[in-house]
């Protein structure tokens, strides 16, 4: 799910940027320092959509630098177990397929398609009775499963449901 | 790996969609449906050449409902309008949005957390709302 979130950043800022510049530097840190940044609690920072409050700055002892509270407007995705959504699929093989769901790689086993599928290496794809997943093709799936890395989500999920599948 | 895990770990585990654990800060935070979040992207124009950025363009381009920012900002409506906004959760709200059902009991399925609040009339309402927007738009 997208989500509109304020979330907060705390930016060092060298003096050699003190001056009337000195807001815009703070954006372009915040934008480089977060955007596409991912984690298990806050998910993926996709855009900084606008800086809601940057606090005083406060010199640090012994550094000189100067630190920053700055509070922003976000668009964040985070996915979530049992959610369903749709997605493109990137890959097949043997195993199995991947499939984005935006910025999010979902991993789908044989196992966990219905039992009608098989795999045809011609393609390749798997081919159920009605239905032909294949890449760049569209699948409804639902997240059953997330593991959370320090820099990354992964996801398993599961088309083995009603209404779940390719989409036509 | 080892067995042993941390108590934050357990934590983030807790989160579960059907039952609308969101974890800390989402709760209340704005659930944006695939068609706003590529409004809000188109309106930034700003170069940005991450992965992540990319990966999403390609996504809300690929999963984009509702063509005009008219009738996303009907849909939008229809989600805040009484009694469908105190019944249902933003997340629930939004992911009918997203999935475009047919059917009550098909939402029903998608999205487990439905099954107990709403009556299938006044669902089949809300998802007829959305759907005639989508067939209508230009």
């Amino acid at each position: 799910m997208f989500f509109l979130r304020t979330l907060s950043h705390t930016i060092n800022l060298h003096p050699s940027y003190f001056g009337p510049h000195m807001r815009e530097f703070l954006m372009r840190n915040l934008h480089a320092d977060v955007e596409g940044t991912c984690s298990g609690r806050i998910g993926f920072i996709i855009s900084v959509l606008n800086i809601t409050n940057i606090s005083p700055g406060k010199v640090l002892p012994n550094s000189g630098l100067a630190e920053f509270i700055v509070q922003y407007q976000a668009i964040v995705f985070k996915p979530y177990k049992g959610e369903v959504v749709d997605a493109i699929v990137t890959s097949v093989n043997q195993i199995g397929f991947f499939a984005d769901v935006g910025p999010l790689q979902v991993f789908v086993a044989q196992k966990l398609m219905p039992n009608d599928f098989k795999f045809d290496s011609n393609g390749p794809c798997y081919r159920g009775d009605d239905q032909t997943i294949e890449k760049n093709g569209q699948v409804r799936l639902k997240i059953v499963g997330l593991k959370h890395q320090a820099t990354q989500i992964n996801a398993v999920g599961t088309i083995k449901e009603d209404y779940l599948g390719q989409i036509q | 790996m080892s067995s042993h895990r941390g108590p934050h770990r357990g934590v983030i585990e807790e989160e579960d969609a059907t039952t609308l654990k969101l974890g800390e800060g989402y709760e209340e935070s704005a659930c944006l449906f695939i068609s706003e979040v590529k409004i809000l992207l188109e309106a930034t124009q700003r170069p940005n050449t991450s992965e992540v950025y990319q990966k999403t363009v390609n996504y809300v381009n690929q999963f984009n409902r509702f063509t005009n920012a008219d009738v996303v900002r009907e849909v939008r409506k229809g989600m805040n309008e009484e009694p469908i906004r105190t019944i249902l959760k933003g997340f629930e709200l939004t992911q009918l949005a997203n999935l475009c059902c047919e059917e009550a009991e098909e939402a029903k399925a998608l999205v487990p957390s439905l099954a107990n609040k709403i009556d299938d009339d006044a669902l089949q309402n809300f998802l007829n709302t959305i759907l005639d927007l989508k067939k209508f738009q230009t």
